[in-house]
C-alpha cells in the first residue's frame, strides 16, 4: 500500500540532522556528553528514518525514482526542489546512515576539543551527504555536493591531527574539490541552456536527459560512422552536443573524479585521511568518495553516453594506473593511515574500472564495491582510529606483538583486512569478482583486466605485511605493554562492521537486488549510445509523478500544499507500483 | 483673451517623484540639523538617513504597482522599472549610511553634511532613472555626479582623496559634457528633447529614407553622432571598457561606504537611463543594428577586460573596483539583449557579436528587464557588504603605509572576527556567481535572456570570463580561512550600524539566492517599460 507519507520520508531522511544540529547550537558548550548524546540520538533517529525509506522502496517496482517528493522552488528558472532515490542511491543512503551513530560513538572520547562545534558539523555533514544522494535536481545535487565541503573541511582542519598539517590538507581537499566543481557548475548551466528552449528550460534531471536523449542518440550515430559534421547540420542540440560535449563531460567527469580520486588527480586523498580525525577519515571514506562514482553513474555517463564511450579507454587506463599505483604506493607506506588512504585508491580503481567495463556485472560489481569499500575501510579507519587514540602514532614501526595485548582488537582488525583483501565470504570478494568478471567480458582490451587482476594479489601482500608488523611478532615497544583492549562503546562500534562484512559477503543478493534495476538502467543507457537497441523503457527515465511543466503550465505560482500532493498522487495511481498493489 | 499656460498637474503626476522628495528633505533636514545641533555624537544622523532612505524605498515600491505612464508632461515617466531602481538604490543607500556611521566615528568625521551628500546623490539617481527628456536627465546626472565627486574627496586630508576627486571631476565633467553635446545633436536634428518624440520623429524620418532606397542622408550622420555620445556619456557612468579608467583610482580614494553606494546605485542608475534613453531612441534604428553593435562590443570589453584587469590585484579594493567593471559588463550584456536586431538572418553563425534571435526580441525583453533589475539587485546588496567589510577593516595608522587593503590584512579574519569572515565569503561567493547566493541566480537569469535573445556567444564569453572571476574572489577567501593571521595583526573596531548592515547584506545575499520566490514575480512586472517594446 502506498502511504500518504512515502513522499516526505526523504525530507525526514535529509533534514532531520540538520534540524538536531540547530538544537544543538543553543546548547551551551560545556554540556559535552548532553552533545554527544544528542548527536547520537539524532544519528540513530536518522538511521532509523533510513531505514524506513528502505521497507518503503520496492525493488522490484519500474519506477526509477521512488520516495520521491518535488516542489516549485524557483519556477521560472526551472529550478525545482526534487528528490527521490532509485536502487543505487537507496544503497547509499542505507550506508550514510549506518555509518552515522556509528562515527558519533567512535569521536565519543577521542574528541574532547570545540566539542559543540565538531558534532554541528557532523551533522551537517550527513544533512549535505544524504541530500546529495536524494537529489534529482541537477543544481540542487550541485548546492548539497559543495555543501559537503565545508564541513568536511572544517573536520580535517580544526580537529586533525598535526596542527602544522592539518591546515595544510584541508586546504588541498578544499581547493581541489572546489576547482573540479566550479568547472561542473559551468557544464551544468550548459547542460541546462542546450537541453531545452526560452521558457521551458529546468535543471530537473529527468526532464534535461530525457530531452537530451534524441540527440544523445543522433551524435552516437553519426560518431560511429564519422559524418558528425554533416549529418548534425539541421539539429542544432545535437550540433552542440557533439562539438561540445567531449568538454562538458571532461568538466563533469573531472569534477567526481577528483572526489574519486581517480588517478592522477588523487593526490589530496592520502593527506587528507592521515590528518582527519578518525570520524572525518571514516566519513570521507565512507560515503564521500562514493559521491565521485555515484555523479559518474548518475550525471557524466549518462547526459553524454556517447563521449563515456569514446574515452573509455582512457578512464578505464586511468582506473587501472590507479588499481596499481595505489598498491604499489600502499606497499612503500611506512604510515598506517597513508597505507589505508592509499588502498582507497586502489579499491576506488575497482569501482571506476567496473563502471567503465559498461556490462552488467560489471557495473553491478562497482556499485557493490562502492558500498564494501564504505564498510571495510570505513571500518579500517575506525579501528585504526582506537589504536591511535591509545598512542598517538600512526608508524607501523611503533607497533608491533599488538596481538599479545589486545587480542579482540586483533580478530576484528583480521576480518576487516580479509575484506579489504576480498577474501571470498567477505563482501569484498562479491565486488571485486564482478568488477574483474564485467572487465573480462567487456570491449576492452584483456591487459587492463590483467593488470587489475594481479593487484588483487598486490592487495593482500600489502594488508598482511601490515598487519604482520603491527600484530604479530614479540612486542618490541615497552609503551604497547600496557594498552587496553577494546572497551564496550568499542566493541559496538565494530561490530556493525564486522555483520555487514560478513552477511553481505554470504548473502549479496537482497543488496544486489537493490542494485540491478539500477545498473540494468545504467547499462541500457550507456550502450544507447553505441547504437545499440536497447529497452526503450530503460533509456527514458520514467515521468516523475509531478512534472514540472505541467505544474508551472497548471499554475505558475504554484505553492503546492499538503492535500493538493496527495492529490495528484491520487489521480496518477498507475506510477506508483508496489508489489502489494499489483 | 490670454489664456495662461500653467500645466494642470495633479497628485497623480507627482507620484514618482515622491521618493526623491523625501530623500531631499531629509537630506536638508540634515544639513540644517548641523548647523543648530552641536551635539557629540551624530549617529543619529545615519538613523535619520536610514529612515529617509527606507520610506523612499517603499514609497518607490508601492509606485512599481502603478500602472506605467508618463507624468509631468512627458518630461518624466513612472514606470516599475524606475520604481524598482529606485526601490534598490534608497535599500542601497541606507545600507552605505549604517556602513558610513562606524566608519566615520572611526576617523572623527561624522559630519551632516556627509549624509546630506549620500541622500542628493541616491535622490539624482532616482530621478535620473525616471527622466524622460534629455534636458532633465542631464540634470539629474549631474545632481547625482557633482554629490559623489562631492563624496569621493570628503576625507579630504592625505593626497589620495583629493587626486580621486579631482580625477573623477574632470573626466565626470568631460563626460557629461559630452552627453549633453549628443543630446544637442538629436534636438538639432528632431527638434525635440522629449525622449518619446525624439523617437517618433527618428522613425517618421528613417522610414522615409528606406522607402526612398536606403541612402544615409547628413542629417542621419548626425543623429548617428548623437547616439554615439550619448552612449560614450553613459558608458562613463557605468564604467564600461574603454570609458573605465577612471575607476580603480576613484573607487580606492574615495571613503569606502562611498565607493560602495557608487559601486551598486550609480551604475544602477545609469544602466536603467541608458536603456530608457537608447529605447526610445534607438528602437526606430534597430534595422541598422548600430546600438546593438556598439553596446554588445562594449559589454564584450567589459566583461573580459574587468575579469583580467582584476585577476593580478593584491588591493582588495582595486580588485572589487575592477570587478565592478566586470558585472557592469554582464549588465551590458543584458542591455545589448533588449537591441538584438529583429531581422537578422536565422541562419548566420552563432559568433560573439552576431546573433541568432529567437522567435522574436517582443517575447524576451521583458524577461531581460527582470534580469536587469534582478541582477541590479544582486549585486547591490553583494557590493554594498563586501565593501562594508573592507570599510569595516580599515585602520587610519595603515593608510600612511598604503597597505591599508591589501590581501595580507585579510589573512586570518576568519580568527579574529568569524562573523565577518563567514559574510565576506558569503559575498565573495556571491560575486564569483556560486549556488547558492543570489549571484548566481542573478546570473541565471541575466545570461538565460541573453540566450534567449540569441547572444549565445556573448553568453558564453561572459560565463568563460566569469571563470577567471572565480579565482580572484576565491582568493580572498583562502586569505581568510586559510593563511594565519599577521603577527602584529589587531582586533577590528565593531560598531553596532556597521553589523547590522553586514548582517542584512548577508541574510539577503544567501536569503534571496534561496528563495528569491516573491521578488522575481514582482520584477516580472518590469517588462512594463514606458516608450519601450
Amino acid at each position: 500500500m502506498i502511504s500518504v507519507y512515502d513522499s516526505r520520508i526523504l525530507n525526514l531522511v535529509i533534514f532531520a540532522p540538520a534540524a538536531f544540529a540547530l538544537l544543538l547550537a543553543f546548547l551551551p558548550k560545556t554540556e559535552k556528553s548532553q552533545i554527544r548524546g544528542i548527536t547520537l540520538v539524532a544519528m540513530l533517529f536518522n538511521f532509523a528514518t533510513c531505514v524506513w525509506a528502505w521497507l518503503r522502496f520496492v525493488p522490484t517496482s519500474d519506477v526509477e525514482f521512488q520516495l520521491e517528493y518535488r516542489t516549485a522552488w524557483v519556477n521560472d528558472i526551472g529550478l525545482g526542489y526534487h528528490i527521490g532515490v532509485d536502487g543505487l542511491a537507496m544503497t547509499l543512503l542505507m550506508l550514510t546512515g549506518i555509518l552515522g551513530p556509528l562515527v558519533v560513538l567512535a569521536s565519543w572520547t577521542y574528541i574532547e576539543e570545540r566539542v559543540k562545534e565538531f558534532h554541528v558539523a557532523l551533522l551537517l555533514l550527513q544533512t549535505a551527504m544524504l541530500g546529495a544522494i536524494c537529489s534529482i535536481d541537477i543544481l540542487l545535487f550541485y548546492v548539497f555536493f559543495e555543501a559537503m565541503l565545508v564541513p568536511m573541511y572544517l573536520l580535517i582542519g580544526v580537529w586533525g591531527a598535526d596542527v602544522a598539517e592539518r591546515r595544510k590538507a584541508a586546504m588541498k581537499f578544499f581547493l581541489y574539490t572546489l576547482v573540479g566543481s566550479l568547472l561542473m557548475l559551468i557544464a551544468i548551466l550548459a547542460v541546462y541552456f542546450m537541453a531545452g528552449g526560452p521558457g521551458t528550460r529546468t535543471f530537473d534531471y529527468a526532464t534535461l536527459y530525457n530531452n537530451l536523449l534524441g540527440a544523445n542518440k543522433e551524435v552516437s550515430l553519426c560518431m560511429t560512422a564519422g559524418t558528425c559534421d554533416t549529418a548534425l547540420a539541421s539539429n542544432s542540440v545535437a550540433f552542440a552536443l557533439w562539438r561540445y560535449g567531449p568538454y562538458l563531460f571532461f568538466a563533469f567527469a573531472l569534477a567526481f573524479a577528483i572526489k574519486v580520486p581517480l588517478f592522477p588527480v588523487h593526490t589530496w586523498l592520502p593527506d587528507a585521511h592521515t590528518q582527519a580525525p578518525v570520524a572525518g577519515s571514516m566519513v570521507l571514506a565512507g560515503v564521500m568518495l562514493k559521491m565521485g562514482t555515484f555523479g559518474f553513474w548518475r550525471f557524466a555517463v549518462p547526459l553524454f553516453p556517447a563521449m563515456a564511450r569514446q574515452y573509455q579507454p582512457l578512464i578505464a587506463t586511468l582506473a587501472v594506473i590507479g588499481i596499481v599505483y595505489g598498491a604499489f604506493m600502499c606497499l612503500a607506506q611506512k604510515d598506517i593511515k597513508r597505507l589505508i588512504a592509499y588502498s582507497s585508491v586502489s579499491h576506488l580503481g575497482y569501482c571506476m574500472l567496473g563502471m567503465f567495463a559498461f556490462t552488467t556485472e560489471g557495473a553491478t560489481g562497482s556499485a557493490y564495491q562502492m558500498l564494501n569499500h564504505g564498510v571495510s575501510t570505513g571500518a579500517l579507519f575506525l579501528l585504526f582510529g582506537y589504536l591511535y587514540e591509545r598512542r598517538h602514532v600512526r608508524l607501523m614501526s611503533d607497533y608491533g606483538g599488538i596481538a599479545k595485548v589486545m587480542p579482540v582488537f586483533t580478530a576484528f582488525f583480521l576480518v576487516v583486512t580479509f575484506s579489504s583483501i576480498a577474501v571470498p565470504g567477505t563482501n569484498g570478494f562479491v565486488g571485486e569478482f564482478l568488477v574483474l568478471l564485467g572487465t573480462f567480458k567487456s570491449n576492452l582490451p584483456m591487459v587492463i583486466g590483467v593488470l587489475a587482476t594481479t593487484a588483487v594479489i598486490l592487495g593482500a601482500a600489502y594488508m598482511l605485511w601490515m598487519v604482520q608488523k603491527v600484530f604479530f611478532g614479540q612486542l618490541t615497544h615497552d609503551e604497547n605493554k600496557g594498552l587496553k583492549d577494546l572497551g564496550f562503546r568499542e566493541v559496538i562500534t565494530a561490530v556493525p562492521f564486522l555483520v555487514l562484512i560478513v552477511v553481505m559477503g554470504l548473502r549479496p543478493q537482497p543488496v544486489l537486488d537493490l542494485l540491478n534495476s539500477s545498473s540494468q538502467r545504467y547499462i541500457a543507457r550507456a550502450k544507447y549510445a553505441n547504437g545499440e537497441n536497447i529497452d526503450a523503457d530503460k533509456v527514458e527515465i520514467q515521468k516523475t509523478r509531478f512534472l514540472p511543466k505541467v505544474m508551472a503550465e497548471a499554475s505558475p505560482n504554484f505553492v503546492p500544499a499538503f492535500g493538493l500532493a496527495a492529490q495528484v498522487r491520487a489521480a496518477e495511481p498507475k506510477l506508483i507500483l508496489s508489489p502489494k498493489a499489483e | 483673451m490670454p489664456v495662461l499656460n500653467t500645466p494642470n498637474f495633479t497628485i497623480d503626476d507627482f507620484m514618482a517623484v515622491i521618493p526623491a522628495a523625501i530623500l531631499s528633505a531629509a537630506a536638508i533636514a540634515l544639513m540644517l540639523s548641523e548647523v543648530f545641533l552641536t551635539a557629540g555624537s551624530r549617529t543619529y544622523q545615519a538613523v535619520v538617513a536610514v529612515l529617509a532612505s527606507l520610506a523612499a524605498a517603499a514609497v518607490a515600491l508601492t509606485n512599481a504597482f502603478e500602472p506605467a505612464r508618463l507624468v509631468l508632461q512627458g518630461f518624466a515617466v513612472l514606470d516599475p522599472f524606475s520604481s524598482f531602481m529606485t526601490a534598490m538604490v534608497s535599500m542601497g543607500t541606507a545600507l552605505a549610511a549604517l556602513l558610513s556611521a562606524g566608519f566615520l566615528k572611526h576617523r572623527n568625521a561624522e559630519r551632516g553634511e556627509f549624509y546630506a551628500l549620500l541622500l542628493f546623490a541616491s535622490a539624482g539617481m532616482s530621478l535620473l532613472a525616471l527622466s524622460n527628456e534629455f534636458i532633465t536627465v542631464f540634470v539629474n546626472l549631474e545632481i547625482m555626479s557633482v554629490a559623489t565627486y562631492a563624496l569621493t574627496a570628503y576625507l579630504r586630508r592625505g593626497p589620495r582623496p583629493a587626486e580621486a576627486g579631482f580625477k573623477y571631476f574632470i573626466l565626470g565633467a568631460f563626460s557629461a559634457a559630452l552627453l549633453l553635446y549628443g543630446a544637442a545633436l538629436l534636438y538639432g536634428a528632431t527638434g525635440s528633447t522629449k525622449l518619446h518624440e525624439v523617437g517618433a520623429v527618428l522613425h517618421g524620418a528613417l522610414a522615409k529614407v528606406a522607402g526612398q532606397g536606403g541612402v544615409v542622408h547628413s542629417k542621419d550622420m548626425l543623429v548617428f553622432a548623437g547616439f554615439g555620445f550619448v552612449l560614450a556619456g553613459f558608458a562613463f557612468k557605468v564604467a564600461a571598457v574603454p570609458f573605465h579608467m577612471w575607476t580603480p583610482d576613484v573607487y580606492e580614494g574615495a571613503p569606502t561606504p562611498v565607493t560602495a553606494l557608487m559601486s551598486a546605485g550609480v551604475k544602477a542608475a545609469a544602466v536603467v537611463a541608458m536603456v530608457r534613453v537608447f529605447l526610445s531612441v534607438a528602437t526606430p534604428l534597430n534595422d541598422a543594428g548600430i546600438p546593438f553593435v556598439l553596446i554588445s562590443m562594449m559589454a564584450l570589453l567589459t566583461m573580459v577586460g574587468g575579469n583580467l584587469l582584476a585577476l593580478p590585484q593584491r588591493n582588495v579594493k582595486r580588485m572589487l573596483a575592477y570587478s565592478s567593471i566586470a558585472h557592469a559588463g554582464y549588465l551590458l550584456l543584458g542591455v545589448a539583449a533588449l537591441f538584438v536586431p529583429a531581422g537578422s538572418s536565422a541562419k548566420s553563425a552563432v559568433g560573439v557579436l552576431t546573433a541568432t534571435p529567437l522567435p522574436g526580441l517582443m517575447a524576451v525583453a521583458p524577461a531581460v528587464y527582470k534580469g536587469i533589475l534582478f541582477y541590479l539587485l544582486g549585486y547591490t546588496v553583494t557590493a554594498i557588504g563586501a565593501f562594508g567589510v573592507l570599510a569595516a577593516l580599515e585602520r587610519r595608522e595603515d593608510e600612511a603605509r598604503d597597505n591599508t587593503w591589501s590581501l595580507d590584512k585579510l589573512a586570518g579574519l576568519a580568527q579574529r572576527r568569524p562573523g565577518w569572515a563567514i559574510a565576506m565569503a558569503v559575498f565573495m561567493l556571491s560575486l564569483g556567481g556560486v549556488p547558492p547566493t543570489v549571484g548566481f541566480l542573478g546570473k541565471v537569469y541575466l545570461f538565460g535572456a541573453a540566450v534567449d535573445a540569441g547572444l549565445l556567444g556573448l553568453a558564453v564569453v561572459g560565463i568563460l570570463s566569469s571563470v577567471a572571476g572565480a579565482y580572484y574572489y576565491l582568493r580572498v577567501v583562502v586569505y581568510m580561512f586559510m593563511r594565519p593571521a599577521a603577527a602584529d595583526a589587531t582586533l577590528p573596531v565593531k560598531h553596532w550600524t556597521t553589523e547590522v548592515a553586514l548582517v542584512f547584506s548577508a541574510v539577503a545575499v544567501v536569503g534571496l539566492g534561496l528563495l528569491p520566490g516573491t521578488i522575481t514575480t514582482w520584477l516580472s512586472r518590469a517588462g512594463m517599460v514606458f516608450g519601450g517594446p
